[in-house]
């Protein structure tokens, strides 16, 4: 029998009752570079947090080096020699390079830090994951690619015996990529068990020796690298019956522009240009970070911009505050809910009324009557149940989503700015709120709408941009728009931009 | 009835009467209606101060500089006496307007200047309190201006001045707190700052607004203070600092910010007017008071006053 340094076995867990990985087993041999494949959402960083430690799974087991637990501490992990690279790096930005490669487990001489014996160490970790300069420079002195190297040296310093990856290649140059390959074929050869998450496949396929693919949370394939096919990879991880999850597509946009902007640059975003109209739906897709969110926050006057010609909703320049965006009727929900949509503590109800809040008359008195009719009516429209002075916490994370979104509806927006509206939300949510966005369409509302989820794009959106490295490099409309084309442009694969 | 004794405001004030029982049993005429109403009106100064104190913390905040400001308004008031006013109105309302100003200039430190709370208002405190001591040196101001003489002495019916204009000033505080816009805005910003802003609440004139009002209330501390003691002098806000943050606190306002209700400030601040008047009763010099005073409010916090864990 061959032996297993790392495994789960019928491992499920779920948020706030929401399902995201169901009985999933993966494997991790020693010198076997195992693949962890799988789109947005399917459940990989929760099973790599399950097999790291930072999580505990709901059921199932782990067994590590010959032992079986039914979870992981993450100093257990540690002392399994289990080592990760996220993808959110986790380096401390003021300390130095050779500082953070030690962090945590510096060796000491007399309980003082043996600095020597760091900086030998930090020095050679360096040279192999080919980092070169002086080791004494700050982390935030560090341009993102070479951060994530010394992300890489940080759990090489620790000797591992499983290295799990995620997505470690999302930021380095092609050299750097290549080197990084060299490197980790050298640990499989000394005998490292290797789980590697990347979304390029070309990489995956040349580099990884077994692979394990997840879907909603399901394991749709455990087997040898050997024979697959990239259509087939394609196919187990996809494959999602889109009839059924989104409603027919039928454009309901006007020719009234309510957005023309050209020259926009605000933080990632360079020279981008782009119009709106009423009643469209605009997706705007890509890898992520690729400067997506900021032009959304320049929209929203949430982040400083400038640009060259600007006309909203039919007054001109861009607006310069939150306060003026909501005031000529844009609203925005952000990617991130629990820390900048809602105020988990606070009541359903009292995050219902927030917009309004920040609106109204400061001193008018507020009416428990009114207040309630409004609040009533947005939790019989979004079917949520129950008593609506709960914490918003307490509810699902679907159902905190669309409170994050209706509670503009009072305001009638004219534009909304949807940052990744259906993250981390159950199928059944995803389908109320895309039934709710073309609503707001034929309503005459203009949406933007920012996803990581590529299906979303192609079947709602009326036209799709997709922005790489801070430029809008694609713009696709409805009917020539599949999951591949912007895939491919998001990966700089197409040729330039298409008929704007 | 769960509910109910989980309602810190409530805790706090069955906690006052319980004291203010056993203290009038064991001690004659701790109970009487003289002293009773005593302390009432020295809680009255310390409630005012916690008003502000509550918005600014409700809101996220926290305001060192009260006791200064509080002193500024009492040296401040004879300055800005003119002899065509009689009445003494206008220096009235020019005290209030200059204590609000000091809060507005530190809203604008915050809000603006991004000075973090503590910093801003503790270097407002410092730069204050040197300011007066130029102005007014060691010597006490006397008070002789006829609106805050009454206001600090005068009890019709047998009811003080002072504790009127506190009932007055508490409803219009929980009003706003929980019964207006701004108020709910308040309450965004403690609790989120980044989530409040992207729902449209104007940060920056939240926090102006916050720090305004605590500042306002200060001046008409200060005001109080100086009619009941007769004479300002350096020095006579300083109680308030610990006490007004004390009050907040024990009334079950979170110092993080977010959530909370004036409705426990004030049998906070009636609790602590309470606690200073048994020290007084067991005769203890004037430096251990402060050490009998400074360990029994951390005692108290310390049984009820700790936060719950926050996800």
């Amino acid at each position: 029998m061959t032996s297993v340094s790392l495994a789960a076995r019928d491992v499920s867990k779920a948020f706030f009752g929401n399902p995201v990985l169901r009985g999933v087993s993966i494997e991790l041999r020693p010198g076997r570079v195992h693949a962890l494949m799988g789109e947005n959402g399917a459940g990989k960083s929760t099973l790599i947090n399950i097999l790291s430690g930072s999580l505990s799974p709901d059921s199932g087991s782990l067994d590590v080096g010959g032992r079986t637990a039914s979870s992981l501490s993450p100093a257990e992990a540690r002392q399994a020699g289990i080592a990760v690279v996220h993808q959110e790096l986790s380096l401390v930005a003021h300390l130095s390079i050779a500082e953070n490669i030690g962090l945590g487990a510096y060796a000491s001489r007399g309980g003082r830090i043996d600095y020597s014996a760091l900086a030998v160490r930090a020095a050679e970790l360096c040279a192999l994951v080919g980092l070169s300069g002086d080791l004494s420079r700050p982390i935030r002195d560090l341009p993102l690619g070479e951060r994530q190297l010394v992300e890489i040296a940080k759990a090489l310093y620790r000797n591992p015996k499983v290295l799990i990856l995620d997505e470690p290649t999302s930021s380095l140059s092609a050299r750097e990529t290549e080197r990084l390959m060299a490197l980790l074929r050298r640990l499989k050869a000394n005998g490292v068990a290797l789980l590697y998450i990347s979304h390029r496949l070309g990489e995956v396929m040349d580099l990884c020796d077994h692979v394990t693919v997840l879907k909603d949370g399901v394991c749709t394939a455990d087997q040898p690298m050997a024979g697959m096919t990239p259509d087939e990879f394609v196919r187990l991880m996809v494959g999602r019956d889109a009839g059924d999850l989104f409603p027919a597509f039928e454009s309901a946009a006007r020719a009234e522009t309510v957005i023309d902007v050209a020259g926009l640059s605000a933080g990632m975003v360079q020279d981008a240009a782009l119009t709106l109209r009423r009643g469209e739906i605009l997706g705007l897709g890509g890898l992520v970070g690729q400067g997506q969110e900021d032009l959304l926050l320049a929209l929203y006057g949430a982040m400083p911009a400038r640009a060259r010609t600007a006309t909203m909703l039919g007054a001109a320049g861009l607006v310069h505050s939150v306060t003026a965006a909501n005031r000529r009727g844009i609203a925005y929900v952000p990617a991130d809910r629990k820390r900048e949509g809602l105020l988990l503590t606070h009541s359903i109800r009292f995050n219902m009324l927030l917009p309004d809040f920040g609106r109204a008359v400061s001193l008018a008195l507020r009416r428990t009557s009114t207040e309630r009719k409004l609040t009533d009516g947005l939790a019989r429209l979004l079917t949520v149940k129950g008593d609506l002075s709960r914490p918003v916490q307490a509810l699902s994370g679907g159902n905190q989503q669309k409170v994050a979104l209706a509670k503009w509806m009072p305001q009638n927006p004219k534009i909304l700015l949807l940052n990744d509206p259906t993250r981390g939300v159950d199928v059944q949510t995803k389908r109320e709120i895309y039934l709710m966005l073309r609503r707001f369409a034929q309503e005459g509302q203009a949406i933007i709408l920012l996803s990581s989820d590529t299906p979303e794009l192609v079947h709602l959106c009326d036209r799709v941009l997709v922005m790489r490295e801070g430029n809008l490099v694609a713009e696709l409309p409805h009917g020539q728009v599949t999951e591949e084309s912007i895939v491919a442009a998001a990966m700089g694969v197409s040729p330039a931009r298409e008929a704007a | 009835m769960k509910a109910l004794l989980r309602s810190r405001p409530l805790l706090t004030t069955l906690v006052v009467l319980v004291v203010w029982i056993v203290a009038g049993f064991a001690s004659p005429g701790f109970g009487s209606w003289p002293h009773l109403r005593y302390m009432l009106e020295l809680a009255s100064v310390i409630g005012l101060v916690g008003a502000g104190q509550t918005v600014v913390v409700i809101a996220g905040g926290i305001d060192l500089s009260v006791a200064a400001i509080v002193t500024l308004s009492t040296i401040a008031l004879p300055l800005l006496s003119w002899s065509f006013d009689t009445t003494g109105a206008i220096a009235v309302l020019g005290v209030l307007a200059l204590s609000t100003l000091v809060g507005l200039v530190n809203g604008i430190g915050i809000a603006w200047l991004r000075v973090h709370p503590m910093i801003m208002t503790l270097a407002m405190a410092t730069f204050l309190q040197g300011l007066l001591i130029l102005m007014a040196g060691g010597s006490a101001v006397t008070l002789d201006n006829p609106i805050v003489a009454w206001l600090g002495s005068a009890r019709p019916f047998g009811f003080s001045a002072c504790i009127m204009l506190w009932i007055v000033m508490s409803g219009l505080v929980l009003v706003l707190l929980h019964a207006t816009p701004l108020g709910a805005r308040f309450f965004a910003l403690g609790a989120n700052p980044l989530a409040a802003r992207l729902s449209g609440v104007n940060i920056r004139a939240t926090t102006l607004c916050a720090y305004g009002i605590s500042g306002l209330m200060c001046g008409l501390a200060g005001l109080l203070a100086l009619g009941m003691n007769g004479q300002g002098y350096v020095g006579i806000g300083d109680p308030y600092l610990l006490a007004s943050i004390a009050a907040v606190v024990l009334g079950g306002t979170s110092i993080l910010g977010g959530r909370g209700t004036y409705g426990g400030t004030l049998p906070g601040a009636v609790l602590l007017v309470t606690i200073t008047a048994l020290i007084t009763v067991v005769n203890a010099s004037p430096g251990l008071r402060d050490v009998l005073f400074g360990t029994l409010v951390l005692g108290l916090l310390l049984l009820s006053g700790r936060e719950a864990k926050r996800r």
